[in-house]
């Protein structure tokens, strides 16, 4: 996940170029304007962001209190204490009570030390000494408290998109693998990260609208755009609230146009038409590792809404091959059985000895949210690496 | 700008004032109106721009007589953001214009009758627009464009002026439209639901009581609403009633409604003629009517290509793209025909094989397998009637209506 910083544009020293992002971040893309003319125009606005001086990514004063409070994650304690961390362990944690005006300089991290602290949060994302929900708790709450130094600063240049860029896809993968979890709290956990990823979705796609130059897309930029066509597939499921009819009228027309764009128009139509067979192939020939951990559910959605339509359409006499099923719906045979148990359908076998799916069966039923995810066949593994 | 003389120019003024003050206290509407209106740029508000401009000092003449000065926060205001206005300042035009608003409205909230309704729509109307202005200006000038965003703020408190009970309370409906107008320009149609609860939801004021010309506007906008939430059936309902009700003579607006009521017509299986594309300009239209006509899909996925940054833009893409399944049904329905004249005992037997045949003549490549799940969705979805015989690879067809039509309801409901 690590890159090396594009050190282009202004460093986050606070003031100047940053202090109009907020201001604009309410504005339809195409009325944005350029930093340089903002810096003198701006009356409404002459807020002083504060500049964070904390050179750690915890600061002292929070690292000490919490030692003494017992309140370090697991990953922060020093040799396993429960009251003592290190400068290179404390991150500092998300706090809400905090109001603008009592924030000191002090406790906030300005963004180099921001860019250290997320490198270092996200190489514990791999670290199998504790359970995925413990590792994602910790990293869940520590990147909410690097976005929000970011805000207080109000930093929004081409790094801080790379950060945010970089929290987005923590929370998508999360997305994923907390699926695998078990524990009471996962559906929450799941529920809370959903919100984080909107959030920080919606934060992302600001920046980008206020640095925009003409006829520029950023490195990333289509990819993460089309997450949230991901999202909204469903037009029922709105996790962040517009229509995408709304939303693609606000698209400038090279992010239309790109690449990404299209791969997911295309997944758009075949899930709103329910062509199952499209929808599964373009996924495994083309999604990126982002796009099938948000195309996860769908491809759930489809093949059970693809055993749905064999089962109702089928000639009676014509048991449907599980075979065949599988090779339709990318999935392994056994997985192919599972799901038709799943939807409340029986296989046999005939008298060929082939395992079939006896058709217009009436105990249909959608299978229940949380389910687990088949494997996609075909889907080239490097390519989500 | 003309020469005009001090004395002309105090004559101008006296004039207006005195205008503006019978208006009011002979509760002449009319007149009012055609004192407020900015954006008609009218001969009389011109001259008297120009007159403020020379005289500058307004305010003492406001404050001479009783007179005028019972209405003096409110000509001061109106006075500066004329001479803005004139001099093109729009920015301070529109700011002097707020305070204007701000004071009249507070006027008005004291008269008991509604009297006054027609120029507070005028109000309404330069608010919005003047903003509109004036957010040009700041972008033109690298600023962030907010006025629009201040007035639909403004609009909001109108609309509370209005809409308790009263004689008042008809006008809440013009606000209202113009509240949408605000929002949609702003991209923040969200904020159109409050204000249609409270319209739709009154008991004390029964919707058909507002004036015709606002319900249309009311209904197109509400219509255009659930077109982005795909609630086809209301669309149809709201939509159609604008267009039922709107000005025959009006075609720009009838072509407004109709670009949102083709599309959502079309998805409930309501194919226009093509003279009343024609008539009123829908060209885009054309060949997405024909292909649903003809079943010929690629000239469904050619007439969205060349048009999409309309049909985005307007928010109907997704709409029109929907249509895809009307279209191999109607492609099934000709191949079923075709076959029917060559071999009529076998014309309900469609082979995948042959499907595949007539797509690929579409230059359209789909393997058996694909076209096996675009049938099953097609019979799931009763757009076909009869059962896939997945082994003979051949879709059977019901004797009977084999092709269910749509009767006005979407696909798959």
């Amino acid at each position: 996940m690590n890159r090396p910083n594009r050190g282009s544009s202004s460093s986050g020293s606070g003031g100047g170029a940053n202090e109009s992002f907020r201001r604009r971040s309410d504005l339809p893309p195409h009325k944005r304007n350029n930093e340089a003319d903002n810096n003198n125009n701006n009356k409404g606005a002459d807020v002083a962001f504060i500049v964070g001086t904390c050179s750690s990514m915890c600061p002292e004063r929070e690292r000490i209190t919490r030692e003494r409070l017992r309140d370090l994650s697991v990953f922060e304690r020093l040799y396993g204490s429960p009251t003592k961390s290190s400068t290179d362990l404390a991150v500092k944690k998300f706090c809400r009570t905090l109001s603008a005006a009592d924030v000191q300089a002090s406790d906030v991290r300005p963004l180099p030390v921001l860019e250290k602290t997320l490198r270092y949060l996200l190489s514990l994302l791999d670290s199998r000494e504790h359970p995925f929900e413990v590792v994602h708790d910790f990293i869940f709450d520590r990147t909410r408290s690097i976005r929000q130094d970011l805000s207080i600063q109000n930093l929004a240049n081409e790094r801080v998109i790379y950060l945010y860029e970089q929290i987005v896809k923590f929370h998508v993968i999360s997305r994923q693998r907390l699926q695998g979890c078990s524990g009471t709290s996962i559906s929450s956990m799941h529920h809370l990260n959903m919100e984080q990823l909107a959030k920080t979705l919606t934060t992302l796609y600001n920046i980008y609208d206020a640095n925009r130059k003409p006829d520029h897309i950023y490195e990333n930029e289509a990819e993460f755009r089309s997450l949230y066509v991901l999202l909204h597939l469903n037009t029922s499921s709105g996790v962040m609230g517009e229509p995408l009819s709304l939303w693609f009228r606000k698209l400038t027309s090279n992010l239309i146009k790109s690449k990404e764009m299209c791969f997911v128009r295309n997944l758009l139509r075949s899930y709103r038409n329910g062509n199952y067979k499209n929808f599964l192939r373009t996924t495994a020939s083309e999604a990126t590792y982002l796009q099938y951990c948000i195309s996860e559910p769908y491809i759930r959605e489809m093949r059970s809404f693809a055993v749905e339509c064999i089962n109702n359409v089928c000639y009676k006499l014509q048991p449907y091959p599980l075979l065949r099923l599988s090779q339709n719906l990318m999935m392994k045979e056994l997985d192919v059985e599972s799901l038709c148990h799943e939807c409340g359908l029986e296989i046999r076998t005939d008298s060929d000895g082939c395992i079939v799916l006896p058709t217009k069966q009436t105990s249909f039923c959608s299978p229940k949210e949380g389910f687990k995810n088949y494997d996609l066949i075909g889907i080239e593994i490097e390519r989500l690496l | 700008m003309a020469y005009v003389s001090m004395g002309e120019a105090h004559r101008r003024i006296t004039e207006y004032l005195n205008r503006f003050c019978d208006a009011v206290s002979d509760q002449d509407s009319l007149t009012l109106c055609r004192l407020l209106s900015f954006s008609s740029n009218s001969p009389p508000l011109l001259s008297l721009a120009d007159a403020l401009n020379v005289f500058q000092d307004a305010s003492s003449l406001i404050g001479k007589s009783d007179k005028f000065s019972e209405y003096g926060e409110i000509l001061a205001h109106l006075f500066r953001s004329l001479q803005s206005y004139r001099v093109g300042n729009l920015v301070e035009a529109y700011l002097a214009f707020d305070k204007f608003a701000n004071a009249f409205v507070q006027e008005f909230r004291n008269w008991e009758s509604a009297w006054a309704l027609e120029a507070l729509y005028v109000v309404c109307y330069e608010i919005r627009i003047l903003a509109e202005k004036a957010d040009k200006e700041l972008t033109s000038n690298g600023k962030s464009p907010e006025k629009l965003k201040a007035a639909g703020s403004l609009l909001m408190k109108v609309f509370g002026v209005l809409a308790g009970k009263g004689p008042k309370r008809v006008g809440a409906l013009y606000v209202t439209c113009q509240l949408f107008k605000t929002y949609f320009k702003l991209g923040t149609v969200n904020l159109c639901r409050s204000v249609i609860r409270s319209i739709e939801t009154a008991r004390i004021f029964d919707f058909e009581e507002f004036p015709t010309r606002d319900k249309v506007t009311y209904m197109y906008y509400t219509g255009r609403l659930e077109v982005f939430n795909e609630n086809f059936p209301a669309a149809d309902t709201k939509l159609s009633y604008a267009l039922q009700y709107c000005d025959p003579k009006k075609e720009r607006n009838i072509r407004m409604i109709l670009k949102y009521l083709i599309p959502v017509k079309l998805s409930i299986g309501i194919i226009p003629k093509d003279e009343l594309l024609q008539k009123y300009n829908l060209h885009e239209y054309i060949n997405i009517v024909q292909a649903l006509r003809k079943g010929d899909l690629r000239l469904l996925r050619h007439a969205l290509q060349e048009h999409e940054d309309r049909f985005l833009r307007s928010g109907v893409y997704l709409v029109l793209e929907k249509l895809e399944l009307q279209v191999y049904q109607r492609l099934m329905k000709k191949i079923y025909i075709i076959q029917k004249l060559s071999d009529p005992a076998r014309a309900h037997q469609l082979k995948l094989e042959v499907i595949a045949k007539a797509l690929r003549w579409l230059e359209i490549d789909m393997d058996l397998d694909e076209v096996e799940c675009i049938m099953t969705i097609l019979i799931y979805k009763n757009l076909v009637k009869g059962y896939l015989a997945h082994k003979s690879k051949v879709v059977v067809l019901s004797k009977q209506d084999p092709f269910p039509k749509l009767n006005g309801k979407p696909v798959g409901s």
